[in-house]
């Protein structure tokens, strides 16, 4: 029979030796077993957002045939309106093709644009996550760019079988290089300043000198195309307020993110059409 | 026949009950920048009211299923809910175990630790920690009182289950019902 000494910490010795064993296990099934953990929960994650589907889909059928007259009366204003400004997309498309060839200038990022719908938030002051209803199955890749109509959400992460998990804008381990709307220079941005109650904020370092931010004047803050990841232009948000950083050679400030963020039902992945770009 | 031993399954399922309930409520708490984290919540049953061997299993697969959803370095929860149940299994003895309220100041505890711990082990990497530990006291705080009035359910909960299936948690022996 054991001590009864060693009978009170045995736990602290079982818990010693399961670490031990964890440590040595082989990274790949460690991968393996995270994934499998993932995959049990992932129906759990994704049930309320199908549950809440369901339910705008009855609350939709309970409309009366009238308002749905209206509703399409303006959605056809809506899509002739789009459909003039795929015509000029188009038409600035082949002028971008042309600019490409006669400078030969390598061409810029393609992408293919994946609407999906927002099944979690996991919005913590250490991180700040989506949980997306498509995956492989779509052919999400990790480190895609995720978008939406005020631009820049965030990128993949992390794509399982039939979700994908989106590191957010505001999030602390998002880092980007930007550029100031109109100005070509890149400057680092991070997200990360969360206040509770508040809007989401950001970080952004390296400003040059000579630029100027106030609230009463923002400058507006755009992906710069570096990196290849996310194309150029996007936008990301305001820049409220810039200071000389410590080393006095830059300014750093704080960016004004669009609150939209933390209520988006749905967004958009630029899925890569050559992933090795990324 | 052989019986197969449920205890440590029925304390994962009541675990993934409110793992999921939880990010429920981040889901609708995010556009305030808010987050609730009860993990420490979910070692309370399994080690203060649960045969130990059993306790243990429910713990570590808990914590890998915790860090299978979460970005942090995959064991870090396996590692952190493990010393807990190690501590509370090393002064089980002494504890009034069966005590919603002792339940609750476990479950405050734990939490604070855990809390604690991770805010230390991510906190760096965010542009400016210093103003970082606002909001992370203010999660802190609204997660903590979210325990203090969800921890008798969940333990009544996870009791009734163990009733329900006529199992004793800690001896896993068949419960006799006076009635029938």
């Amino acid at each position: 029979m054991l001590p009864k000494r060693f009978d009170q910490v045995s736990p602290f010795v079982t818990l010693g030796v399961i670490m031990l064993t964890w440590l040595l296990l082989p990274l790949v099934l460690k991968t393996f077993t995270r994934a499998t953990f993932f995959e049990i929960q992932a129906p759990l994650t994704v049930a309320d957002s199908y549950a809440h589907d369901l339910q705008d889909f009855w609350s939709n059928r309970l409309h009366s045939k009238d308002e749905l007259l209206q509703a399409g009366r303006d959605l056809a204003g809506l899509v002739a309106k789009y459909d003039f400004s795929v015509q000029q997309n188009q038409q600035l498309e082949a002028d971008i093709l042309r600019l490409e060839n006669l400078l030969n200038l390598p061409p810029l990022p393609a992408f293919r644009l994946e609407a999906a719908r927002v099944a979690q938030r996991d919005f913590s002051g250490w991180w700040q996550r989506f949980t997306i209803r498509k995956g492989q199955n779509f052919g999400l890749t990790v480190g895609a760019p995720v978008v939406f109509s005020g631009g820049v959400v965030g990128r993949i992460t992390e794509v399982h079988r039939y979700t994908a998990v989106v590191d957010l804008v505001t999030s602390p381990t998002f880092r980007l290089a930007a550029s100031i709307s109109g100005d070509n220079r890149p400057i680092s941005y991070q997200g990360g300043l969360n206040d509770s109650f508040k809007a989401p904020r950001g970080n952004v370092e390296f400003v040059p000198l000579e630029i100027n931010a106030t609230r009463n004047t923002p400058r507006r803050l755009v992906t710069s195309g570096l990196g290849g990841i996310f194309p150029a232009g996007l936008s990301i948000g305001e820049i409220t307020n810039l200071e000389l950083s410590p080393d006095g050679l830059f300014k750093a400030g704080d960016v004004q993110l669009d609150e939209r963020i933390g209520t988006l039902t749905e967004v958009t992945v630029l899925v890569p059409l050559n992933p090795e770009e990324l | 026949m052989r019986r197969h031993d449920t205890r440590w399954l029925i304390v994962i399922l009541a675990n993934l009950l409110l793992g999921w309930l939880t990010g429920l409520a981040n889901h609708y708490l995010a556009p305030l920048s808010l987050h609730l984290y009860i993990t420490g919540l979910l070692v309370v049953f399994a080690g203060l009211r649960v045969d130990p061997k059993q306790g243990f299993i429910a713990t570590l697969l808990t914590g890998l299923l915790l860090d299978a959803t979460m970005p942090v370095p995959f064991g870090t929860h396996l590692v952190l809910l493990g010393l807990i149940h190690a501590t509370l299994l090393y002064g089980r003895r002494r504890f009034p175990r069966e005590g919603s309220i002792f339940g609750i100041v476990v479950a405050q505890f734990a939490n604070l630790f855990l809390f604690i711990t991770l805010s230390f082990l991510l906190v760096s990497q965010n542009p400016r920690p210093s103003e970082a530990w606002l909001r992370i006291f203010v999660d802190l705080l609204v997660s903590q009182i979210v325990i203090l009035l969800i921890t008798p359910w969940f333990l009544a909960l996870q009791s009734r289950v163990f009733e329900k299936m006529k199992i004793h948690p800690e001896t896993g022996r068949p419960i006799a019902h006076p009635a029938s």
